[in-house]
């Protein structure tokens, strides 16, 4: 069964590479923020570009933090992106600190970078926390692209991949349906296109 | 080491210049999106993508096919050709570039230099082209006074974290890289420079990722990706 994916559009960032990416994987992607449209896919994905608060702030204001709620207590498979996945979070420490939508429970924080510069922006190796069926065929250690100065700090039970860039932080986190990378798995080539793939997997295996 | 595929785009298609020279010109695709999407899907981590009819014009001209690029390719992508205003910089990066390449601009105009790596940092890469070891300028056609070694030490001195060094003569030729003058170059800098020009074989490629300075961070290779010479995960065997 082809898994129909919603993008959720809240006006931040260009979404068409994570669109095509999915279509490359044999998913159906649609960028949308309309609650019909959302209600009838079997996966959504939260993208992000930017700050957390402004990002947060339109989240809010198009409605989409309950509609992400509603479809997650629905069973629906939920993958935050980059800022997408920070904002799953309960708080930020971002140019004065902003809530989240308290999904997974923890907060946001600047990385730890030492005497590295912030953003950290490049391939950096991925090890895996835990087993899960979104990095099923992904190797530990492979590489994938990051662009972000933050990264959340996710409860051991839910943490399920992370990275180094000064000290280690987390770069992946998992808990029930919901799913979250730090990194850009529509800019991590063949490996990032294996977790599309895989998260497309999942949202076609729940029952409708 | 990255391996940077390029795609030089001129009247919308791809093609390859031989050393800089416009009027010695060879067509590879019609749509430079199917070159993106090859190198791309055979494993590619970065891709260098050059608007040749931007670097001519003095402004960016195939904001389209970058759009297009961008939204077809699961890698990041760096974009140069006709960067020399902060508006044309900010349309790239709006166009999805995940890096802009700074050439010209960066030499003749510093107060430019310095606003854009304020405004986007490590997203600034500044190339600089050599002919004889000296500065050349202008789309490759005039010709500076300084030596690159000076001039990348001086830029570096000012933030500029990213370089790329073309040699102007083995451009195009895939008669191997201008290997002592990189060394030279990245033991003047501490920033990170990416190597252009005369790649040909995986040879050339190991020469690279062994002789050289650890700074030297990855390389573009061109024409010998289009003649098919070595595949995609080739050369990002040889470059470990």
């Amino acid at each position: 069964m082809t898994a129909r994916i919603c993008i959720l559009d809240y006006g931040m960032g260009n979404l068409r590479s994570v669109e095509k990416a999915l279509e490359h994987v044999g998913a159906t992607a649609t960028i949308s923020n309309d609650p019909e449209v959302v209600r009838s896919a079997d996966g959504v994905i939260l993208p992000g570009v930017g700050a957390f608060p402004k990002a947060m702030e339109r989240v809010r204001g198009t409605g989409l933090e309950e509609l992400v709620a509603e479809r997650l207590d629905a069973g629906v498979p939920v993958l935050g992106i980059c800022l997408g996945l920070q904002l799953l979070f309960e708080s930020t420490t971002e140019l004065g600190g902003a809530e989240g939508t308290a999904l997974l429970a923890g907060e946001v924080d600047e990385l730890d970078a030492g005497e590295l510069k912030v953003p950290h922006i490049g391939w950096s190796p991925v090890r895996w926390e835990k087993e899960s069926r979104l990095t099923e065929g992904i190797e530990s250690e492979t590489p994938f692209y990051f662009v972000h100065s933050f990264a959340p700090q996710p409860l051991d039970a839910d943490l399920l991949g992370s990275a180094a860039y000064g000290a280690r932080f987390a770069c992946a986190a998992e808990c029930d349906n919901i799913f979250g990378v730090q990194f850009h798995p529509e800019k991590s080539s063949t490996a990032g296109l294996r977790l599309l793939s895989n998260f497309a997997g999942i949202c076609s295996a729940v029952p409708a | 080491m990255i391996l940077y595929p390029a795609i030089d785009i001129r009247g919308g298609q791809a093609v390859r210049l031989l050393q800089g020279d416009y009027e010695r010109e060879t067509t590879y695709d019609a749509d430079p999106v199917d070159a993106a999407k090859r190198w791309a899907d055979e494993g590619a981590e970065f891709l260098h993508v050059v608007d040749l009819d931007g670097a001519k014009a003095g402004e960016p001209r195939n904001l389209d096919a970058i759009e297009r690029i961008v939204a077809s390719v699961s890698c990041p992508i760096q974009v140069g050709g006709g960067l020399r205003d902060p508006q044309s910089v900010r349309a790239m990066l709006d166009a999805g570039a995940d890096r802009v390449v700074i050439g010209t601009a960066a030499l003749k105009d510093p107060e430019f230099l310095d606003a854009m790596l304020e405004a986007h940092g490590h997203r600034v890469v500044v190339s600089v082209d050599a002919r004889a070891g000296q500065v050349a300028v202008e789309g490759w056609t005039e010709e500076g006074e300084e030596s690159v070694v000076d001039a990348v030490a001086a830029l570096s001195e000012r933030g500029v974290a990213r370089f790329l060094c073309t040699a102007i003569e083995v451009d195009g030729t895939m008669e191997g890289p201008a290997l002592q003058q990189l060394n030279e170059i990245a033991t003047a800098t501490k920033s990170q420079v990416i190597a252009s020009g005369g790649v040909g074989n995986l040879t050339h490629l190991e020469s690279l990722a062994q002789a050289s300075s650890p700074n030297i961070e990855g390389a573009i290779v061109g024409r010998a990706l289009y003649e098919q010479k070595f595949t995609v995960a080739e050369a990002i065997e040889a470059l470990k």
